[in-house]
């Protein structure tokens, strides 16, 4: 087991998230398809912590396991004390509710759906009145600098935009991870690096920041690296 | 969540419009169909009550000529008598002897033949008629077998008299009479109407028609529609004993309204039953309207499902969602069919003449399945969307 390196001002507590020999097979037919073999990560409260790896190094799946969107085979995973590895759908849910803030690729904002309704979404979950939940979907909006857009439809906003309202509706839980899979991949890079020193000024108020990417540049502005190649930690 | 669904509904106008007439025709037919299976029950129900509910009609039974058996009725074993015995009977409210002959009527310069009746003053009240203009003849134009007529509304019509002519002569085989009243219309029943007739005091018809002492016909009204049966077996009885028959061989018959009544409300209620049964069918292909829509909707939506779940909501709030949607159609097209099968049925009952029959349990029963047929088809798509693999539906395009 390698021992990954940490900042040392972060070494107190308990991990946020705690994977141990995690593994993940996929069986399709007769053929076994291991993705991740035997996967050890520790990601401490207030990290910016990149996952990067070529497309097939497992790094999706890794992700995946670590958004709660799946199991992993074998392994335990806790996030936040709980240990999720044996959880079911419902359970799964509720720490994507509680715990987890994603912002993804393509951003995956609901269609024909303004900003204000989109941000306010994750708080339906939560069973948050309505009035309420478009009150503390303002907030998020606003501090990233939409709150003229807030009755926008996401096909009325550019990339960089809608990027940010997906940010935007990843806080609006106030959850103690961000999970960024590729967020700048659609963007033009002055689009790209607003929204990566968005991340970094989260970061700087203490969230806890996992970006999932393939390209070095992006990855080499987080505090640590965690290299994947063919489904297992290589540094 | 709610809310929710109003707004996706609304999204997609046409589609969800279409889906609901699906919805709005089934509905609509159940609840047209089923009302005018009342409204036709209730119009045949109501013109049988129009002949007296509680009737019972005594009929002599056939004529024996030595080895020959004549037809019902031919008989002459009915009299007065009878009739006057009957009339003693407890439970008996009324009775009226018939006698009847074909007749040439001539008013002014009017004429008509038809059916001369020789009655008692207990004819209206046995045979529910109502009088429209003038009186019915009392019992000392009987007692005095005074030459007074009372005519029926089509015979009234056909003379073309009117409630001016009350107090006029009319003629009636060449024999004049006084009108005295005409009988309010009540509908026929059957070939022979009961408002084509003139009526005049028994014995004046024996006196100038048809002489003798025999009776063609007992009406009798029976003072408790419950004691029908009861009646009966007392009139048997007594009219056997005044005969001397024995029961095998009753040389009268009596005809009961109240069997005639059931049989035709059974055979109404029937008739809804089947009519609703068939319309049950477009409302099952509303039904499956819905599903094939929502189908397709869950397999539109499917990268909406995968983003929802991804931002915590578990199977059962996207199977609310979507239940939701599927209720909502439903519903809608419940109500909105519910309100153009009234109309439908008010429209053919005004047309056919029959009581406008406003059933609530109709209303409530096709709210009902209306939800059903949401729930029932809404469920297999919500299912579908809320077992979705979240990684799976992500990356569906």
């Amino acid at each position: 087991m390698t021992a990954v390196p940490l900042a040392p001002e972060l070494l107190v507590g308990t991990p946020l998230i705690e994977l141990r020999g995690v593994t993940r097979v996929y069986s399709t037919g007769r053929l076994e398809v291991p993705a991740l073999r035997g996967v050890d990560v520790d990601v401490w409260p207030g990290e910016f912590v990149a996952i990067i790896g070529h497309s097939g190094s497992g790094k999706t799946t890794l992700m995946n396991i670590i958004g709660c969107l799946d199991r992993p085979t074998d392994g335990t995973y806790r996030i936040a004390g709980e240990d999720v590895s044996s959880f079911d759908d419902d359970g799964l849910a509720r720490i994507r509710s509680r715990t987890i803030g994603f912002v993804f690729q393509n951003y995956n904002l609901l269609p024909r759906t303004s900003a204000l309704e989109n941000v306010a979404t994750p708080l339906l979950y939560q069973g948050v009145g309505r009035r309420e939940r478009l009150e503390r979907a303002k907030a998020p909006l606003e501090r990233l600098g939409l709150g003229d857009r807030l009755t926008h439809e996401p096909s009325e906003l550019s990339g960089g935009q809608q990027q940010r309202v997906a940010i935007a509706r990843a806080l609006v839980t106030e959850p103690a991870l961000i999970l960024a899979d590729e967020p700048t991949g659609n963007l033009d890079t002055a689009s790209g690096e607003e929204v990566m020193a968005i991340l970094h000024e989260l970061n700087d108020e203490g969230r806890t920041i996992v970006l999932i990417t393939h390209e070095a540049e992006v990855a080499a502005k987080a505090q640590r690296q965690i290299h994947v190649r063919d489904g297992m930690i290589v540094s | 969540m709610f809310r929710l669904a109003l707004s996706r509904l609304g999204t997609s106008r046409l589609r969800t419009a279409l889906t609901m007439l699906g919805v709005i025709i089934g509905v609509a037919s159940v609840v047209a169909l089923v009302g005018v299976g009342q409204g036709a029950t209730g119009g045949i129900t109501a013109r049988l009550q129009g002949l007296g509910t509680n009737l019972l009609t005594i009929s002599p039974g056939a004529a024996r000529t030595g080895f020959t058996r004549g037809a019902a009725g031919s008989s002459n074993t009915l009299t007065q008598e009878d009739a006057t015995a009957l009339a003693a009977l407890s439970g008996i409210a009324a009775v009226e002897p018939e006698v009847s002959s074909s007749g040439f009527v001539v008013a002014g310069s009017q004429n008509t033949t038809t059916t001369v009746l020789g009655t008692t003053p207990a004819y209206p009240e046995v045979r529910a008629f109502t009088i429209a203009d003038g009186t019915f003849f009392n019992q000392a134009s009987v007692d005095h077998s005074l030459r007074v007529v009372v005519l029926g509304a089509t015979t009234a019509t056909d003379l073309g008299l009117t409630s001016s002519a009350i107090g006029q002569t009319i003629t009636i085989g060449g024999v004049p009479f006084q009108l005295v009243g005409i009988l309010q219309a009540k509908g026929s029943t059957g070939p022979v109407s009961q408002d084509d007739q003139a009526i005049i005091p028994i014995t004046t018809a024996r006196a100038y028609f048809s002489g003798g002492d025999k009776v063609r016909t007992i009406g009798v009204s029976v003072a408790d529609a419950n004691q029908i049966e009861l009646a009966k077996a007392t009139i048997t009885t007594t009219l056997q004993a005044r005969h001397g028959v024995t029961a095998s061989a009753l040389d009268f018959s009596i005809a009961d309204q109240a069997q005639l009544l059931s049989t035709f409300s059974s055979v109404g209620a029937t008739l809804a039953l089947l009519l609703g049964g068939i319309a049950s069918i477009s409302l099952l292909v509303g039904g499956i309207g819905i599903m094939n829509i929502m189908l397709v909707s869950v397999r539109e939506r499917t990268r909406e499902i995968g983003i929802r779940k991804a931002i915590g909501a578990r199977g059962r709030d996207i199977l609310a969602q979507f239940l939701i949607e599927a209720l909502t159609i439903s519903l809608i097209g419940g109500i909105i069919g519910i309100a153009v099968g009234l109309t439908i049925s008010v429209l053919i009952s005004t047309v056919a003449g029959w009581a406008i029959v406003f059933s609530p349990v109709t209303i409530l029963l096709a709210v009902f399945f209306s939800l059903a047929v949401g729930v029932i088809f809404g469920v297999l798509p919500a299912r579908q969307a809320a077992r979705l693999d979240p990684i799976v539906a992500l990356r569906y395009e």
